[in-house]
């Protein structure tokens, strides 16, 4: 069984690294984070650890595509959770795990059309309750690790945060 | 003029995808296969630049130089790219 413990918004994400996916809003007034199709980009948001943890999590990330109706994206998923005193300095320095990747996902046939890509966060930080905590969301745009052959920005809408609870 | 840099054909592939996202055109092609029509379209530029220079006619041929050369074969494209249906 798995429960929903978190939903991430387009406008709740931060940027990371050096390339950011641009916020927008669409003709149909979702916020959206388009994804480059050349460049890797990432983003991340921030959440609390909560009660009654169990994992392994699983990050569910709804895209859409807004040219390709071909080929495939590639995502990887990282955690960051840092446990109240740690030895780690946050406000010069990130800690986040080795990343987990998604399969190489054909995307929908048609233009704006959703589909929810589901990663399972087995590299998770040794994420324990009370953890402040960062989920980092990129793109593999250049197939550094995954097979990302489709054109065009994607558009990511949310992303849902499942515990095995 | 050579044949496109490999990051200048690069750039070209990038913002072809970029250009398709925000007119929200189907572009039903993998990533490779568009890549792959970059070069074959800038590499026929390489290979029939001397033919189109032969087309043009005295003394647009002598007196023009390369640069104008090519921004008057950009300008006709552009425009039959504008009016095409």
């Amino acid at each position: 069984m798995t429960t929903t413990r978190a939903v991430f918004t387009p406008f709740a994400a931060v940027p990371v690294g050096a390339n950011f996916p641009q916020l927008l809003k669409t003709a149909s007034d979702q916020d959206a984070l388009a994804f480059d199709a050349a460049t890797d980009e990432a983003c991340a948001w921030k959440f609390k650890a909560w009660q009654g943890l169990t994992v392994p999590l699983t990050a569910v990330i709804t895209v859409a595509m807004v040219s390709a109706t071909t080929g495939t994206t590639g995502w990887q998923v990282q955690v960051e959770a840092v446990t109240p005193a740690d030895a780690l300095n946050t406000i010069t320095t990130s800690s986040f795990d080795t990343v987990n990747n998604s399969a190489s996902t054909t995307v929908p046939a048609a233009v704006g059309n959703t589909q929810d890509i589901s990663v399972t966060l087995t590299n998770n930080d040794s994420i324990a309750v009370g953890d402040l905590c960062r989920l980092r969301l990129n793109r593999d745009a250049d197939g550094s690790a995954i097979t990302d052959s489709a054109t065009g920005d994607a558009y990511v809408l949310g992303v849902e945060l499942r515990d095995a609870t | 003029m050579a044949v496109l840099s490999d990051p200048d054909r690069v750039a070209l592939w990038a913002k072809l995808m970029q250009d398709a996202s925000a007119s929200r055109t189907p572009l039903p092609l993998l990533k490779a296969e568009l890549r792959a029509a970059v070069d074959a379209a800038d590499a026929w530029a390489d290979a029939n630049a001397a033919a189109y220079n032969t087309a043009l006619p005295l003394p647009a041929r002598t007196a023009l130089t390369s640069k104008q050369k090519a921004l008057l074969l950009m300008y006709v494209i552009e425009r039959r790219w504008e009016v095409s249906p």
